[in-house]
């Protein structure tokens, strides 16, 4: 079937509009049918069955599922995601005001994953089982199996504690300055790039190495006389790279994930450190409006890489023709 | 904590076969190791001298390894910390193996279903897993473990949610990679039932691919559990475990860092030994 | 990301091409200097292989010993059907198999150098400079994802002292050498976005363009249909006498082979069989095994429904080859001798080798 890459690029938008309510009908379900209520979530499990009763009636709980779901979406769809019980500020603009933050770190974050890992797997992929790829193996083995809020704790005991380099708490807005900024930034970024940047490099290599062993085309540029380093860099890889586009998406979720401790760790006013201590202090509609946030940038990420790739890759976008 | 594009990968045709696969030291390192830690937390504690996990004295608080009693140290209550950390790999073990074992089958079921019955299945089932996947781990591990409670089968249960549609996924790959291999359509020409087929030869065929799999979902659960332990959220003291008891440590990272690394080393053992054992089946696995 | 790789590219292939320059350069003088190149000789072969002998690490003997000999401007064919080492002897030529998987022996020299053994930077110089291979499939021959026009021009740069806007001036005339129509919108082109016949061609392109002076050609014809195949053999042959250029073509169709060579050699189970200049093939083939071959391929004024005779048996396989002569299971005019030992090969006639006891 031959599309055009407007109409491949229309119709995913369609779809994606049955999966974000899909999403938010989870989100509300998963919340709000959990055995105990949202009712005993805010009170807290020592709260009497009366103080239950009446916060239920109060806050319209009582209500079937369903009614409460409609209620939620058609208000979220006008941007109106609810209050929170602690504060009173609108979800909605609690989340603006942190989005922003978790936003640059985790493309900080993102960076210093992508930017390492292609090196290095070129590196591994030129001569395999020679030195750099026994290391990089070690280091991406190192990578997955260390989690970030440790990775977190050893870069705050030696850039922090020790060598006194880097803040070990804190943040400092852009309009503080690039430094200050990237200052308080760049331990909490590397804790969460570590296990990235150990899948990229994993998956990176690999296919360059299968490539290589499998692909015919490698045979007939190597045997034009093209340079294996060339070879590499210039085929090899960039046919990894269409590859790897689809891996980040995937792993999108886990790098948003790791914004949860790594911000309460080093007390960056971002979505993570706010679902932590919304959910400590039982505000349930700010839980509410932070998970739904997540799942959404995670479905239109996975999106925005499905056509990416769709757009970048040559094959998709001008067609077979013979 | 991340997938890795290699994860899923077409299984060997069986098992006889297995005995020649199973050889080779970076296979029995890993699994030796993996045995080793439990052994060491599930039967040292019944059978050695141990001290109990909260049987702490505050003049005995903070002391380094190899202290007099404390092979390992103590922490801040002045608890040992060997005790503590077997106890709490028995719980990281318990979360780990349980969610996991949860979303290997409820997983496979729906993933091999979805595979093989295509059409409305299908799409129906993976649909509401992608959705379902949608949510980072943690995150919705978190809001679970947090609704219902800071409790070990809860937590598993929370974990699950995960487990289960990363599972699903693979299981209905490899069952449409299967699907189009001959024996599978020479046996349906057999007029064979579909349970039949089911049970004969794709469940066996996906199995260890799901198990091989399965150890690295360990491996990430483990990781979960103890992020959820160290954020509050999960296994709380005096209750033991790694994440909890990396936590407690954090404020004495630069007078006592055992306490926290001490815990650590468990927990990267453990959790590297598995990816180490999953790497090392994955690889037979892809020879054949 | 493109352009910001391209341009670390072109640095480092830059950087290769001085010192490909100078290596040239200096080879260049050695060779003015004493070694003794016997293609400067009148009289010597272009292309001369002995006793090539190709066998898998694991003792597996696939080519058993292989000699031919071909001179400048000249056309060889060899024809055998799959499994009798013609892939293998053709890219053991080259020098093409993996060292960690494959064994050579023996000797290949072009120009007078010895190609067996030679270290992987000299080796690859040679490749698409002094001798280039066009494969069967050329979808599988190009990245997918780099256009046409940009892989010509790399293997020129990789081995001439050629700026880019040259090298694409010269891939758009290589492109129009080649016969395809609007060269100069083809070279931006995806390989995907051609034809069957057109990426064929689009392939010779490539292998020209640093004008080798022995071109090998693998099955290039078998994918293609009657009209197309004939057209792209009319093209090579046209492109050799324009540009000197010798020609070894490796099909298992001896129809083929022989309507487009000077010279023949027919191989089975890793050997040569028989060798002959192509006429002498022709008219009278020696060995059952060539008989077996010019016979099973249908030929104008057969009878209608007349069944055509097949080589009954299949291909030797290299892992059980049988005792005696390899073909032995399968030839019409079998003895004794020939399940015991096999036949060496003799010159019947000047320049007409078959490897028979019982040359026809």
């Amino acid at each position: 079937m031959v599309l055009n890459l407007t109409q491949v690029i229309g119709r995913r938008i369609l779809q994606l509009i049955p999966v974000l309510v899909g999403v938010t009908l989870i989100n509300f379900l998963l919340l709000n049918l959990l055995p105990g209520g949202t009712a005993v979530a805010i009170l807290g499990a020592s709260a009497t069955s009366q103080e239950v009763t009446v916060l239920t009636k109060e806050l319209g709980l009582n209500r079937p599922v369903m009614v409460r779901y409609w209620d939620w979406l058609w208000a979220a769809v006008h941007g109106n995601l609810g209050h929170s019980l602690l504060t009173q500020q609108s979800v909605a603009s609690l989340l603006g005001q942190r989005v922003p933050v978790t936003a640059e770190l985790l493309l900080l974050a993102f960076l210093i994953a992508f930017v390492l890992s292609i090196p290095l797997a070129v590196l591994s992929a030129w001569r395999p089982r020679g030195v750099v790829d026994r290391i990089s193996n070690l280091l991406a083995m190192v990578g997955l199996s260390t989690p970030n809020f440790i990775v977190a704790l050893v870069l705050v005991l030696v850039l922090a504690i020790h060598l006194r380099v880097l803040p070990s708490t804190g943040f400092q807005p852009l309009s503080a300055g690039l430094w200050p900024n990237v200052q308080t930034l760049i331990m909490p970024a590397v804790a969460m790039s570590l296990v990235l940047f150990a899948t990229y490099l994993q998956v990176l290599r690999g296919d360059m190495v299968d490539q290589l062993a499998k692909e015919d085309y490698v045979v007939a540029v190597r045997a034009r006389g093209v340079s294996t380093w060339r070879l590499l860099v210039q085929h090899v890889l960039r046919n990894s790279l269409f590859g790897i586009i689809t891996v980040v998406g995937v792993n999108i979720g886990t790098l948003i994930g790791g914004t949860v401790i790594v911000e309460s760790m080093f007390s960056i006013p971002g979505v993570g450190q706010l679902l932590v201590s919304s959910i400590f202090s039982r505000d349930a509609p700010v839980v509410e409006g932070v998970v739904v946030m997540m799942a959404i940038v995670v479905v239109m990420v996975n999106l925005v890489t499905d056509l990416l790739y769709a757009v970048l890759d040559p094959r998709v976008r001008y067609g077979a023709t013979g | 904590m991340a997938l890795q594009a290699s994860d899923a990968v077409v299984p060997g045709l069986g098992l006889p076969s297995l005995r020649s696969r199973l050889r080779g030291l970076d296979l029995w390192v890993p699994a030796a190791v993996l045995a080793a830690m439990a052994v060491a937390c599930f039967l040292v504690p019944l059978f050695g001298h141990v001290p109990g996990p909260n049987a702490g004295v505050l003049s005995q608080t903070r002391l380094p390894p190899l202290s007099r009693g404390h092979l390992l140290g103590t922490d801040t209550l002045g608890n040992d910390l060997l005790s503590r950390c077997l106890y709490g790999g028995q719980v990281s073990i318990e979360v780990g193996l349980g969610s996991v074992a949860l979303g290997l089958m409820a997983g496979g079921v729906l993933g091999i279903l979805a595979g093989y019955k295509g059409a409305i299945y299908d799409s129906s089932i993976m649909r509401l897993l992608d959705m379902i996947l949608a949510f980072p781990p943690l995150v919705l591990a978190l809001a679970v473990a947090s609704y219902l409670g800071p409790n070990e089968q809860d937590v598993i249960f929370a974990i699950a949610f995960f487990t289960t549609p990363a599972t699903a996924r693979l299981a209905r790959a490899q069952t449409l990679k299967l699907r189009e291999r001959e024996f599978i359509v020479a046996a349906e020409l057999a007029g064979h039932k579909a349970w039949y087929i089911l049970r004969r030869h794709v469940v066996p065929n996906v199995a260890p691919s799901l198990l091989t799999f399965g150890l690295t979902l360990v491996a990430v659960a483990m990781i979960i559990e103890a992020a959820l332990d160290f954020l509050g959220l999960g296994i709380r003291p005096p209750e033991p475990s790694w994440g909890s008891m990396i936590a407690s440590g954090q404020s004495y990272l630069s007078t006592s860092p055992w306490i926290v690394f001490v815990p650590t080393g468990f927990l990267f053992v453990t959790v590297t030994s598995l990816n180490l054992l999953g790497n090392a089946l994955r690889t037979r696995w892809a020879r054949s | 990301m493109g352009s910001l790789v391209s341009a670390s590219g072109d640095r480092i292939v830059s950087a290769k091409r001085k010192a490909v320059v100078r290596d040239r350069e200096e080879a260049v003088k050695r060779d003015r200097e004493g070694a003794v190149e016997p293609a400067s000789e009148p009289g010597a072969p272009l292309l001369s292989v002995e006793d090539l002998r190709v066998e898998l690490v694991s003792g597996l003997s696939v080519v058993r010993g292989v000699s031919l000999r071909l001179d400048a401007g000249r056309t060889l064919g060899i024809v055998g059907e799959s499994g009798s080492g013609k892939s293998v002897t053709a890219r053991a030529i080259m020098g093409l198999l993996p060292r960690d998987t494959w064994r050579v022996g023996g000797s290949v020299r072009l120009r007078g150098r010895e190609l067996v053994g030679l270290a992987p930077r000299p080796l690859r110089r040679v490749w698409g400079n002094d001798v280039a291979m066009v494969f069967q499939d050329p979808m599988r021959s190009f990245d997918p994802t780099m256009r046409v026009g940009d892989q010509i021009v790399e293997a020129m740069r990789s081995h001439l002292d050629i700026d880019r806007r040259a090298a694409r001036a010269r891939a758009i005339h290589l492109l129009r050498m080649v016969r395809v129509p609007a060269a100069e919108d083809y070279v931006r082109l995806y390989p995907h976005q051609l034809s069957g016949g057109m990426r064929q061609r689009a392939m010779i392109a490539i292998a020209l363009s640093c004008s080798p002076g022995l071109l090998i050609a693998d099955e290039v014809t078998t994918a293609l249909d009657v009209t197309t195949q004939a057209h792209v053999m009319q093209l090579l042959k046209d492109l050799q006498s324009e540009l000197g250029m010798a020609l070894v073509l490796i099909t298992h169709d001896i129809r083929l082979a022989s309507a487009y060579t000077d010279e023949v050699v027919v191989m089975y189970a890793g050997r040569i069989v028989e060798r002959a200049p192509t006429a002498a093939l022709l008219d009278r083939p020696r060995m059952p095994y060539t008989r077996a071959l010019l016979d099973s391929v249908p030929r104008m004024g057969m009878a209608p429904h007349e069944p055509l005779s097949v080589i009954g048996g299949r291909p030797a396989d290299p892992t059980a080859l049988p005792p005696g002569c390899p073909f032995h299971p399968r030839c019409s005019f079998v003895a004794e001798v020939c399940r015991e030992s096999e036949p060496a090969s003799q010159e019947l006639e000047p320049d007409h080798l078959a490897a028979c006891w019982f040359p026809l």
